[in-house]
C-alpha cells in the first residue's frame, strides 16, 4: 500500500482521467483459447523465425476498386510486434505498391488492446483497420455497437468468395458480417509424454475423443502421478464452451429468452462439478484468467496435457526444451455439438472511415492468400482460404512437432462454424458471461446444485433483455 | 482606508491552481456527472438519474466488496503493533542492526505488483509454502490456497502487513528517537522492567506517530487494490471472496463497461474515504493538543 493523503479524491481523479482520456489500466488479457480451443485470441508464438524474402508487389492482388486518392489510414494489430514486424512491415509495404497513393500507419497494441481500442472510439481517434479476435467475440462486441463496417455490401462476391464461407460468416450481427477472417488456429493437445505415458501408463494413440473421457484419464492421472489435470474453462465466453462442447442451445427457439439450463448445459457443468469433487484437475487453472496460466504450468513440465493452439509449442520449445522433446501434438477433443471450433482473428474496418475503399483494401490485403501463405510459412498458423492451402507448403511433410497438424488444416479450418447464437438486445456478452460465472463457480465451488445454478443465472440474463 | 488589490499572488497560484482544476476537480466533477449515466466509454453516456445507485443498493458483491473493504482494515491494528515491536527491536545498538534495517524496508522500495507475484509463487500448488509443510510432513498433498475463497483475503491481508512493516516502522523509529532518554532513566528508578519502559513510555512517546500511521495505513486498506488484482490473477477470487470496493469498481468500469456504474461506485468510495479522513484528523488534532 502507498500512502496517499486523498486516496479517495485520488481514486476518483484516476477513474475519470482513466475514462477521458484513455490511460491503459491494467486488464485481462484476452488470449484464452476459448470454445474447442480453435477460436483463440492467442497471438502466434513470440519465437516464431523473422520473414524470409519479401514477395514482390502483384496487380493481381489489387481487388478493392474506387480507392479514395491519398488517403491515409491507420492498422491497429495485437500482439504482434516485435516478432513479426518484418512482415507486417513488407506487406504493407507490398499493399501500397499495388494501391499507389495509400499511405498506412501501423501499430501493435498487446496486453491494452481493447483499453486502448475503448479509448481511441471515444476519443474519436480509432484506427481504420482493426485486428479483432473472432474467437472472444470482440467484432460482435463492436459490431453491435454499431462501431465497425458491414462488409457484404462493400466487398465484391468475388472477394468474399475466396473465403471459407463459415469463416465470412462468423460474429455476425443482425445478418451482416463486419470481418474479414485472418489466420486460423487449430485447437490442439500438447502431451507431455513423461506424466501421460511413462508415468500414468496412457497411450497418447488413444488421447480421449471426447470431454466425456476426460474425467477417466484425468483420475488416472492422479491415481499413478500425484499430478493435477490442467483443463481451463473458457471463463471469458463459457456461453460459447457450453455451446460447443455440449451442444448446449443457449436461446430458446424464438431465440427471445435464454435457456441455458437445459439437461444438456447440466451435464456440462456436472461434468466439471465432479473433477473438482474427485480432486482431479487444479482449481487454479480451471478458471484462470489467461490462456498462458496453464501453459507455464505445462511449460514446466507440471502437467500430463494443455489444451492450445499448435503455434504456442515454440514457447514450451523455449522455456523447457527438455520437455519439447518428451512432446506429442494431438487433436484436442471435439464437443457435441460436432463443430471443431470458430475463427481465431478477423480484421474489421471501423465503420467512420474517412477512406472506406482504401480500408477494406488493407483488411482484404492481409486476409489474401498471398499474404496468408507468407504468415503461416513463418509460424504455425493457417489461412481462411482454400486456395492458399494449394501451395505445396501445406501438403509438405512436416518437421517439427507443432507443425504436425498442418496436412490436416484445410479440412479442419473449412469446417469451422460459428455457431452461438447473438444474444437478444441489452444483454451483452460480458455481462451475461459474468453472470454465468458465478453460477458455475458456485456449483464448483460452493456445493450449489448445478441445475439451481443454472436456472438461477438464466432469469438473471433473462432480466438483461431490454 | 481601502485594501489595494494585488494579482500577484493569484498569478503566483495560479499555474497550481490550473493543475488542481483539471487534474483533481474537473475528473471529480466528471465522476459526479457519470454515476448518473449509463457509460460503456466507448459510446456517449446516456442519463439515468439514480439509477446506478439503486442497483449499487441492491447489488450483493458490492454489499460483498465493501465488507471485504472494512475488514481489510484489520490490516492497520495489526501493522501497527507489528511496527512498533519491530521499530523497538532494531532501535537498540545491536551489532548488525543496520543491514537489518535495510532488509526489512527492502518490500517497501520493490513494486506492489512484484511482490504479488512473488506472493502468488509462494502459494502455488508447487510453490514454497506447499513444498515446506510437505516436506515436514504437515501436509499430504499440496493445497491450492488462492483457490480456497476462504483463504483469499487474508493472504492479501498478510502481503499487506509484510510489505508496510518495513516502512512504518522507519516513522516509528523516528519516534523513538525523539524520546528523551530521562524519561526512561526515571522509568527505570521508579522500578519499571524493560517491558514496563515501553508500554509506560515509548507507547505514549510515540502517540502522534501512531496515529498518524493509523490514519494512512486504514485509508489505503480502504483503497487496497494491487494485491487482490496480482494474487487472484485479475478475477477478484472464487465466488468474488476477495474483491474490494475499488477492485470491484475495476472491474466494472474495464472489464464488464459500465463506467457509469463503476463511477456511483467511487461517489460511495469518496463519501466513505472522506468520511473516514475526517474522523481520523480530528483524532489526530486531538492527539497533537495533548502531547
Amino acid at each position: 500500500m502507498k500512502i496517499d493523503r486523498f486516496p479517495a479524491l485520488g481514486f476518483a481523479a484516476m477513474l475519470a482521467i482513466s475514462a477521458c482520456t484513455g490511460t491503459a489500466s491494467p486488464s485481462p488479457a484476452a488470449t484464452s483459447p476459448s470454445p474447442a480451443a480453435a477460436s483463440s485470441a492467442t497471438s502466434p508464438s513470440p519465437a516464431a523465425s523473422p520473414s524470409a524474402t519479401p514477395l514482390a508487389a502483384d496487380p493481381a492482388e489489387a481487388v478493392i476498386k474506387n480507392i479514395e486518392p491519398n488517403a491515409q489510414i491507420t492498422f491497429w494489430t495485437y500482439y504482434l510486434s516485435p516478432t513479426f514486424d518484418s512482415y507486417i512491415k513488407e506487406t504493407i509495404a507490398r499493399f501500397e505498391a499495388t494501391y499507389p497513393g495509400v499511405n498506412v500507419t501501423w501499430q501493435d497494441h498487446q496486453g491494452t488492446f481493447q483499453q486502448d481500442l475503448n479509448a481511441a472510439f471515444a476519443a474519436k481517434k480509432a484506427p481504420d483497420v482493426i485486428n479483432l479476435s473472432v474467437g472472444e467475440g470482440w467484432v460482435s462486441d463492436y459490431a453491435s455497437k454499431g462501431l465497425l463496417l458491414a462488409l457484404d455490401d462493400k466487398v465484391p462476391q468475388d472477394v468474399q468468395s475466396i473465403y471459407f464461407p463459415g469463416l465470412w460468416k462468423e460474429q455476425l450481427v443482425g445478418g451482416k458480417n463486419f470481418q474479414f477472417p485472418w489466420y486460423q488456429s487449430i485447437a490442439t493437445e500438447l502431451v507431455n509424454k513423461r506424466i501421460y505415458e511413462q508415468g500414468a501408463g496412457l497411450s497418447v494413440a488413444t488421447f480421449p475423443k471426447t470431454f466425456d473421457e476426460l474425467p477417466t484419464v484425468c483420475k488416472t492421472i492422479l491415481d499413478k502421478t500425484s499430478t493435477l489435470c490442467d483443463i481451463r474453462l473458457s471463463v471469458n465466453d463459457l456461453l460459447a464452451q457450453m455451446t460447443y462442447e455440449e451442444g448446449v442451445k443457449i436461446l430458446s427457439a424464438d431465440g427471445k429468452k435464454f435457456a441455458f439450463d437445459s439437461p444438456e448445459a447440466v451435464n456440462w457443468l456436472n461434468r466439471y462439478v465432479g473433477m473438482v469433487k474427485q480432486g482431479t484437475v487444479d482449481k487454479d487453472i480451471l478458471i484462470a484468467n489467461e490462456d498462458r496460466t496453464g501453459l507455464l504450468l505445462f511449460s514446466a513440465g507440471q502437467a500430463a496435457f494443455w489444451q492450445t493452439a499448435p503455434n504456442l509449442v515454440r514457447e514450451v520449445k523455449k522455456n523447457n526444451a527438455t520437455l519439447y522433446g518428451d512432446l506429442a501434438v494431438v487433436p484436442a477433443p471435439v464437443g457435441k455439438s460436432g463443430v471443431d471450433g470458430k475463427g481465431s482473428m478477423g480484421i474489421s474496418v471501423k465503420a467512420d472511415t474517412t477512406f472506406p475503399n482504401a480500408s477494406i483494401a488493407l483488411a482484404q490485403f492481409f486476409t489474401n492468400p498471398r499474404s496468408m501463405v507468407a504468415f503461416a510459412k513463418i509460424v504455425s498458423i493457417y489461412p481462411s482460404s482454400p486456395k492458399a492451402y494449394d501451395d505445396p507448403f501445406f501438403s509438405s511433410t512436416p518437421a517439427a512437432v507443432e507443425d504436425s497438424a498442418r496436412p490436416l488444416a484445410k479440412d479442419i479450418v473449412s469446417k469451422y462454424q460459428d455457431i452461438v447464437p447473438t444474444l437478444p438486445i441489452g444483454a451483452t456478452k460480458a455481462d451475461v458471461n459474468n453472470i454465468v460465472l458465478k453460477a458455475v463457480q458456485s456449483a464448483l465451488f460452493n456445493n450449489v446444485d448445478p441445475q439451481k445454478a443454472l436456472t438461477d443465472a438464466v432469469a438473471q440474463a433473462n432480466a438483461l433483455i431490454k | 482606508m481601502t485594501a489595494r488589490f494585488s494579482a500577484t499572488p493569484y498569478l503566483f497560484l495560479a499555474p497550481a491552481l490550473a493543475l488542481i482544476g483539471i487534474f483533481v476537480i474537473y475528473p471529480i466533477l466528471a465522476v459526479v456527472y457519470f454515476s448518473f449515466t449509463e457509460w460503456d466509454i466507448v459510446r456517449p453516456p446516456v442519463w439515468v438519474g439514480i439509477q446506478n445507485y439503486q442497483q449499487l443498493v441492491a447489488d450483493p458483491t458490492f454489499w460483498k466488496a465493501l465488507t471485504n473493504s472494512i475488514v481489510y482494515l484489520l490490516v492497520t491494528p495489526t501493522i501497527i503493533a507489528l511496527s512498533v515491536g519491530l521499530a523497538i527491536i532494531v532501535n537498540r545498538k545491536l551489532r548488525g542492526v543496520s543491514i537489518f534495517r535495510a532488509l526489512y524496508f527492502v518490500p517497501a522500495v520493490s513494486g506492489s505488483i512484484a511482490i504479488g507475484i512473488a506472493w502468488r509463487w509462494l502459494f502455488d500448488r508447487n510453490g514454497f509454502i506447499n513444498s515446506v509443510l510437505i516436506s515436514i510432513g504437515a501436509l499430504k498433498t499440496p493445497i491450492q490456497w488462492l483457490s480456497e475463497p476462504s483463504l483469499v483475503l487474508p493472504i492479501a491481508m498478510l502481503l499487506t502487513i509484510w510489505a508496510g512493516i518495513g516502512y512504518y516502522s522507519v516513522i516509528f523509529v523516528a519516534g523513538l528517537q525523539n524520546i528523551p532518554e530521562e524519561l526512561y532513566d526515571a522509568a527505570q528508578i521508579d522500578g519499571c522492567n524493560s517491558l514496563q519502559k515501553h508500554w509506560h513510555v515509548s507507547l505514549p512517546g510515540l502517540r502522534p506517530q501512531i496515529v498518524f500511521v493509523s490514519v494512512i495505513s486504514s485509508l489505503a486498506a480502504l483503497k487496497v487494490f494491487d494485491e487482490i488484482y496480482v494474487l487472484t490473477n485479475r478475477t477478484g477470487g472464487i465466488l468474488d471472496s476477495g474483491v474490494t470496493v475499488v477492485f470491484y469498481l475495476w472491474k466494472e468500469a474495464f472489464v464488464l463497461e459500465h463506467a457509469g456504474y463503476a463511477a456511483a461506485i467511487a461517489m460511495v468510495l469518496l463519501v466513505l474515504t472522506l468520511a473516514f479522513s475526517i474522523v481520523n484528523v480530528r483524532f489526530l488534532e486531538r492527539g497533537q493538543e495533548r502531547v
